[in-house]
């Protein structure tokens, strides 16, 4: 699987583009998506009371939906 | 970076309504922001995997830490936060409808170079992969089974096995066995679990 992804990589040396590293975000999310649920975010953490307060009683903005990444 | 500049990007970090997006502007503004000051700061924990990832994980804040020796006094950091708007301090501030953490010196085992994307405003230096993935599996097990940790760290394996994020094997083989970690074979049990999964072979089980 290692040679056949056709997204830019995060390399090791040097850096990626902007450009690059948002066109390889809906790949990223659907590799994850293969071994584990879609969204994983912590129900719950030291933070959350900032945070519910900020958004609306959530933990943070909601994601985009890997269709539209 | 002048005040134009700076007040273009804050609205652009406003509207922003993707949480990545706006994590990885919002570390691209305060990174240039704080190396004018002689200060590396690099993107760790929740943050840097959904930088990585895409997985879905990080909340609405953002953790970063200096990447070298440089400090700068309270005074300074509040000065440097304000041109943003930021409120609070000293060290966690909301800024542009999220929240960022300064936590000081970064913990690092790997020899490898942080990640470094071209954001908006400027470089952004990410958390060495060697270093997550070694640390999420050990927060997976211990000090007792955590399932988002688990989850988060499948996910993690597989974007690299995958393709999409290059690692060095032996760095996290060699973290994996440092006194700090001692969790090799349950790093080698779940690359193994992951690459079985998407059928490609495990870079921990050399034959």
């Amino acid at each position: 699987m290692n040679s056949k992804s056709k997204v830019p990589c995060i390399p090791i040396e040097g850096s990626i583009s902007y450009e690059d590293w948002l066109k390889g975000r809906r790949h990223r999310r659907e590799l994850g998506e293969l071994v584990a649920p879609g969204v994983i975010r912590r129900k719950s953490s030291s933070s959350d009371r900032r945070l519910k307060k900020l958004f609306n009683g959530e933990r943070g903005l909601p994601f985009t939906p890997t269709e539209k990444l | 970076m002048d005040s134009e500049k700076i007040k273009s990007a804050l609205a652009d970090m406003t509207a922003e309504q993707d949480p990545t997006v706006k994590s990885l502007k919002m570390a691209s503004l305060c990174s240039a922001l704080w190396a004018e000051r002689g200060v590396e700061l690099v993107v760790v924990g929740g943050s840097a995997i959904e930088i990585l990832t895409e997985g879905a994980y990080a909340s609405g804040d953002l953790d970063l830490c200096h990447a070298n020796k440089a400090t700068l006094p309270v005074r300074e950091r509040q000065e440097i936060m304000g041109l943003l708007g930021a409120k609070g301090g000293p060290r966690n501030w909301e800024v542009a409808g999220m929240f960022v953490d300064v936590l000081g010196p970064v913990e690092s085992f790997a020899h490898t170079p942080f990640r470094r994307v071209q954001a908006p405003f400027g470089d952004v230096l990410v958390m060495k992969p060697e270093d997550l993935l070694v640390e999420r599996v050990l927060v997976s097990v211990y000090p007792g089974e955590n399932q988002t940790a688990r989850d988060c760290v499948k996910k993690f394996i597989a974007v690299i096995l995958g393709g999409d994020m290059a690692v060095n094997w032996d760095e996290v083989r060699r973290l994996a066995n440092l006194p700090e970690y001692r969790n090799l074979p349950e790093c080698e049990k779940l690359v193994k679990e992951i690459a079985d999964e998407l059928k490609v072979k495990s870079p921990l089980h050399p034959d």
